[in-house]
Parts: structure tokens; C-alpha cells; sequence
């Protein structure tokens, strides 16, 4: 590959191409120094083990100037070097991560646009969740596909498209890693089996029948791994469980607000009072946690701006002194957490509550009425329900 | 009037107030909140006593908004706590209005519920209302605020002075007869810091019987004011005239000034 710019030839590292496989460095002789790393560089010695290889290449003799771009040949020299991690700047990194995440924690309510699924009672809503928590783990493995599509094309149509291309990105390369890791290691390591002993010759007795179906056990063979029919099917559960389990959550928690889900628990766990659970109790403490939970977030963010803030050199301190620094960090957490929480109690003492959830009343102000939409939602429940079912007799 | 809340804490300490009326029945039929000689000191751990209130009296006509004003760490927080119920004096006596409201300087301490109805609707919770009278005051509050489209937003996607607005909505919807206010405008910026004093102002003329004491740093919000508390290091230096503490302020500022510059 040759650069468009320079008569020099262009080359790609690999250790480079692995960090980022737009960047082209340009290698060409210059009267400066070789290269421009100190001595004890952890990049220093692969790259010049690879000039080494080189056979023209003379260290002595020949001095280089090495220059990288990002993105096409259009010359424009990057500081590539700030892109390499290093133990320092690592720890930096990590925590310029952290703060510059969204303080909104993933699967908040959308206020808008209302959909269908908005208007869907909450009480249904945790149903279907069941439901699908319930049925692919009992269902064929074209029921649990068919599910997972079924909610894939749920998230498309209901929500914002940023919102389902990130949460079906992240959820869909989740599941990838958890179908591969488990299909191919439930049988990847074979089992210590024996012949049969004594031989079918020995004994006179016939072979075994072989399947007139075309059945076989193994499915695939990739080196020393496997793909049996029993590894698909954990594959297959365990990525459909959890590709459904997060997307329905998110869906739902997406298009229901949190006094909502609050509601359809209470009502759902109102007859428990009975046995002497305390409804109001754990209702009021779910409404408590959905606050403070995005505080939480908040102070994670907040403190982690505090410290990158003070522009600590951290290539300058030691390991222990880093660790020493992520300790304050967590430590700080904990005890604004606990600030906020006290200050949050004495809030809560100042607007009126007085310890006792039961005398302490939590207003469900949405509308509950049974509408179209919801009819619509228990007409697909059964169906789908129906159809888990019914697959397990007749697909085979 | 309930003048069972008038509770002294310790008798020999009472003193008679900087006040222009004689007698006690004129004093409690106009005042809506009163403390006399409040004191509040915390122990260190090394067992030391440290005072934070010295004989603080302060006297709040009934339907007025007041402020107090003074430096940081002066003790102002403290007396609004004080007044809250969240704190209980040393020695002094107290009495205020009920029902009372306070919003915190910080609003991520007063919201304490996941979105903006269900927050607003929280302090209303002891009192037994029907689901159309909560809604009703809820969206009355928030329109006050001016937050009435925020209905369903969560509490976490709006910013620091909307959120303020809210907490200040919900202690509009409760009804209250005093709202204790601490530094409500910090968070603000000037457009939503004048809406928010226009929105208290707008409650006390329509009630008029709803008092309100506002703790702030902003010399500008004084001109809003009926009257104002100065403190400083943990003492009432000064109260009154809103104009009289105005005036007082700025000539201490400028003698601070002057000797800075000599």
C-alpha cells in the first residue's frame, strides 16, 4: 500500500491495525531521531522486532520518522500516540469513561411518543412479562426464535430509533457471545466414554442400527469444538432467555412509568396482605429504589468528574498510589450515597411520612380502564401462548 | 390557634422579642412564625461545644414573605431547620403556623419520587383525598411552577432548576400555611429565579394567609421581600424593613470595600 502523498512506501504495523484499522503509518527516512519513544516504552520493542524482520532494515544506519493518520490518506497527521494504552493513562481513561456516560441510566421511561404499548394496562404488561420469562424455556426452538423476533420487531416498531438500534445492538452481541461460548462448550470438551465391550464380532450379537432419519448427534465440527444437538438447544435457551428477558424488560420499562409498574405489582400482591406481607412497605421502597437508583448514576458520574477534573498525572504515580486513588473513589461514592440518602429521609419526614407506609398513601394517578389496546395485548397472549404449547406437540 | 405548639424549651431563657406588638394575643393572631433566644450547639468528638445559634429571635407576620440573609455558615440553614421541625433547639421557645412546607437548597434531597406527578403528589399522602382531588391540586401546583406539561417526565431527565420547580410544586400542593424556602434560587438560572419569586409571591396574595421565609444569598431578591432577617455568626443582627436591611447590607459592603482598598 503506498501513500498518495509522499514517494515513501506506506506501511501497516499489525500491532497498529489491532488497535485501529484505519491508521497508515508512513515510514520514511529522515535526518531525526529514530523513533520517537523512551527506552522503556512498552510499544518500543514489538515495533522494532518488526522492523527487525525487515531485511533491509539497519537501525544504525538509516533513521525513520513514523506518522500516523486516521481515516483516509488525506495527510492529515493524528497524535496517534495518545490513542495507545498505557498503565497511566488507562486508569485515566476508565474513569473519563465514567464520566462522561449519560447520567440516565439504561431503560428509562419514554414519555414520548405515546405508542400503543403506553397505553397497554401495566397489570398486562407484567403478564406478558412472565409469560415470556416462562414460555421459551419450555418451548421448541422455532417458538423460542420465533420470540425472539417477535420482540425484536416489538422494539423496532414502538421505540425511537436511536433507543432500539443501541438496546438491540448491545442485547443482540450478548446473546451472540453467550449462543457461541455456550454451543460450542457444552459438548467442546468429549466425553470419557467407553466401546462397546466385548465387539459385536466377539459376541455375534448385531451392530448397532444406524438412524434411517439422517439423524446425527453432532451437528457441526470446528477443529477440536463441537456443535451437538444438545449444545444447540442450551445455546439456543440460554441466548433466546436472555435476549428476551433484557429486551422485554426494556420495552416495558420504556413504555411504563415507574408509578405504573408500582401500581400493577400492588395489585398483584394486594391478597399477600392477608398471609401478613407488607405490600405497602415493599410498593413505597420500589418507588424509593426507581428515585435513587438514578442518583446513584449521578454520584458515579459526578465524583469521577471531581477526580479527572484535577488532572492528575497519573503516569507519574505508582500502582499503589492508583489503586490508593480508585479507593478515595469508591469510598467517596459510598458516602455521598449515604448523604443523599439521610437527605432524602429528612425530605421525606418534612413532606409528611412518618415511618408507617400503611398510614403514608401513595397516589396511582394514571388511568386504569380496560380499553382496546389492552384487549388487543390479551388476544396476543393467548395466542402466542397457545402456540408455545401446542409446538410441543407437533414440531418436532 | 393551636398555642400548644408554642413549646418552650427552656423557660428562664425567654425574653421578651424586637417586636412592636404588647401583647401575646396580638402577637400570635399576626405572626406566623416565632421563635425566641434559640440556641443550637453540636458536641465534637472531642466533646467540645460548639455554638451555631446564639440567642436567635425572630418574629414573621402572618401573609408576608420574608428573607434571611447573611453569610456563609452564619447559621441560616440551621434556623430554617430548626423552624422545619428537623432540628431541635438547645434552649428557646418556637411556635409556627401548620401546616408547614420546607424545600431543601439542593433539590435532589427533596424529590424523592421517580417522576414529576407521582413526586408532587407524595406530600399529600397523609391527608385521605380522592385520586380527582390529588390530581386537581398536582396540576394546579405544577401550572404555579409552570412544569404543568412534565406530568410523566422522570425526575432524572430534567435539569437542576426544573427540578427545583418541582420541589417547589409539591410543597405548593400540600396546602401549607408557612413554606420554609432554602436558597431556592441557587440552581436557577435569572429567568427561572424571577419566575420562581413571582410564582411564591402570586401563592402568598391569592392565599393571604400563607407566609413565607426564604433563605438567599441574592441581594436582588430583597425588593420582593415584605421584610428580612440579617444574621451573622449564629446572631439576628437585624430585622425588619426589607428596604432598612437592604440599605444596611450594601453599606456594610461597601465599608469592606473601603478597606480593602486603603
Amino acid at each position: 500500500m503506498n501513500c498518495t502523498h509522499c514517494p515513501f512506501p506506506t506501511v501497516k504495523p499489525p500491532f497498529l491495525f489491532l488497535l485501529n484499522p484505519n491508521f497508515k503509518t508512513l515510514a520514511y527516512p529522515t535526518s531525526t531521531r529514530v523513533l520517537n519513544f523512551p527506552s522503556n516504552h512498552p510499544i518500543r520493542k514489538p515495533l522494532l522486532s518488526y522492523w527487525r524482520k525487515s531485511p533491509n532494515f539497519n537501525p544504525v544506519s538509516e533513521n525513520f520518522q513514523v506518522k500516523a493518520s486516521i481515516g483516509s490518506n488525506n495527510g492529515e497527521m493524528g497524535k496517534w500516540m495518545s490513542w495507545l494504552p498505557t498503565g497511566g493513562l488507562a486508569a485515566d481513561k476508565i474513569l473519563r469513561l465514567i464520566s462522561t456516560a449519560t447520567s440516565s441510566p439504561i431503560c428509562q421511561f419514554i414519555s414520548s411518543p405515546t405508542t400503543f404499548l403506553h397505553s397497554v394496562d401495566p397489570r398486562i404488561k407484567l403478564v406478558w412479562l412472565l409469560a415470556l420469562v416462562v414460555l421459551p424455556a419450555r418451548a421448541q426452538i422455532v417458538v423460542r426464535f420465533g420470540l425472539v423476533a417477535f420482540i425484536a420487531l416489538l422494539s423496532v416498531l414502538f421505540l425511537p430509533k436511536p433507543v432500539w438500534v443501541d438496546q438491540l445492538g448491545r442485547v443482540s452481541l450478548l446473546c451472540g457471545i453467550l449462543f457461541i461460548l455456550s454451543g460450542l462448550g457444552t459438548d467442546g470438551v468429549p466425553q470419557l466414554v467407553q466401546s462397546r465391550t466385548p465387539s459385536s464380532s466377539l459376541t455375534g450379537l448385531p451392530d448397532l442400527p444406524k438412524s434411517l432419519s439422517g439423524y446425527s448427534y453432532l451437528i457441526m465440527k470446528l477443529g477440536p469444538l463441537q456443535l451437538t444437538r444438545k449444545g444447540l438447544s442450551v445455546a439456543s435457551t440460554a441466548a433466546s432467555l436472555t435476549f428476551i428477558i433484557f429486551q422485554s424488560a426494556s420495552l416495558c420499562l420504556a413504555t411504563t412509568t415507574p408509578e405504573q409498574l408500582a401500581f400493577a405489582l400492588r395489585w398483584f400482591m394486594l391478597p399477600l396482605r392477608y398471609i401478613g406481607v407488607p405490600v405497602a412497605e415493599i410498593v413505597l421502597t420500589l418507588m424509593l429504589s426507581l428515585r435513587f437508583i438514578n442518583l446513584v448514576f449521578d454520584e458515579v458520574r459526578n465524583v469521577a468528574l471531581g477526580i479527572v477534573s484535577r488532572r492528575i498525572n497519573w503516569q507519574q504515580l505508582t500502582m499503589k498510589e492508583t489503586v490508593d486513588v480508585f479507593a478515595s473513589y469508591i469510598q467517596r461514592i459510598f458516602k455521598n450515597i449515604f448523604k443523599h440518602a439521610e437527605q432524602i429521609s429528612q425530605a421525606m419526614i418534612v413532606r409528611g411520612f412518618r415511618g408507617d407506609s400503611n398510614g403514608h398513601k401513595l397516589y396511582f394517578l394514571s388511568d386504569s380502564s380496560f380499553g382496546m389496546a389492552d384487549l388487543i395485548a390479551v388476544v396476543c397472549l393467548i395466542g402466542v401462548t397457545t402456540a408455545a404449547l401446542l409446538s410441543e406437540n407437533f414440531v418436532v | 390557634m393551636n398555642l400548644s405548639t408554642l413549646a418552650p424549651t427552656s423557660l428562664p431563657h425567654l425574653s421578651a422579642l424586637r417586636s412592636t406588638s404588647s401583647t401575646r394575643d396580638n402577637l400570635t393572631e399576626n405572626v406566623a412564625i416565632e421563635g425566641r433566644n434559640i440556641n443550637f450547639s453540636v458536641k465534637t468528638r472531642q466533646g467540645k461545644v460548639v455554638p451555631i445559634l446564639k440567642d436567635c429571635s425572630i418574629r414573621i407576620p402572618s401573609g408576608q414573605l420574608w428573607m434571611l440573609l447573611g453569610p456563609n455558615g452564619c447559621g441560616k440553614s440551621t434556623l430554617l431547620k430548626i423552624l422545619a421541625g428537623l432540628l431541635t433547639p438547645t434552649n428557646g421557645s418556637l411556635f409556627i403556623r401548620r401546616p408547614k412546607s420546607y424545600v431543601f437548597q439542593n433539590p435532589d434531597h427533596q424529590v424523592v419520587m421517580p417522576t414529576v406527578e407521582a413526586d408532587v403528589a407524595f406530600g399529600l399522602g397523609r391527608l385521605d383525598l380522592t385520586n380527582s382531588e390529588v390530581r386537581s391540586r398536582v396540576s394546579k401546583a405544577l401550572d404555579v411552577v409552570g412544569m404543568s406539561e412534565y406530568l410523566e417526565r422522570p425526575v432524572q431527565t430534567l435539569s437542576g432548576g426544573q427540578k427545583q420547580r418541582v420541589a417547589i410544586a409539591g410543597a405548593l400542593a400540600e396546602a401549607c400555611k408557612v413554606l420554609l424556602l432554602d436558597e431556592l434560587t441557587t440552581f436557577l438560572d435569572e429567568s427561572d429565579q424571577m419566575g420562581v419569586i413571582k410564582a411564591v409571591q402570586n401563592l402568598l396574595e391569592i392565599s393571604g394567609e400563607v407566609t413565607a421565609l426564604w433563605v438567599t444569598h441574592r441581594l436582588e431578591e430583597l425588593e420582593y421581600a415584605d421584610g428580612a432577617v440579617y444574621m451573622e455568626d449564629g446572631r439576628v443582627i437585624m430585622d425588619g424593613d426589607a428596604a432598612r436591611i437592604s440599605k444596611f447590607i450594601k453599606a456594610k459592603q461597601s465599608s469592606y470595600i473601603d478597606r480593602i482598598n486603603c
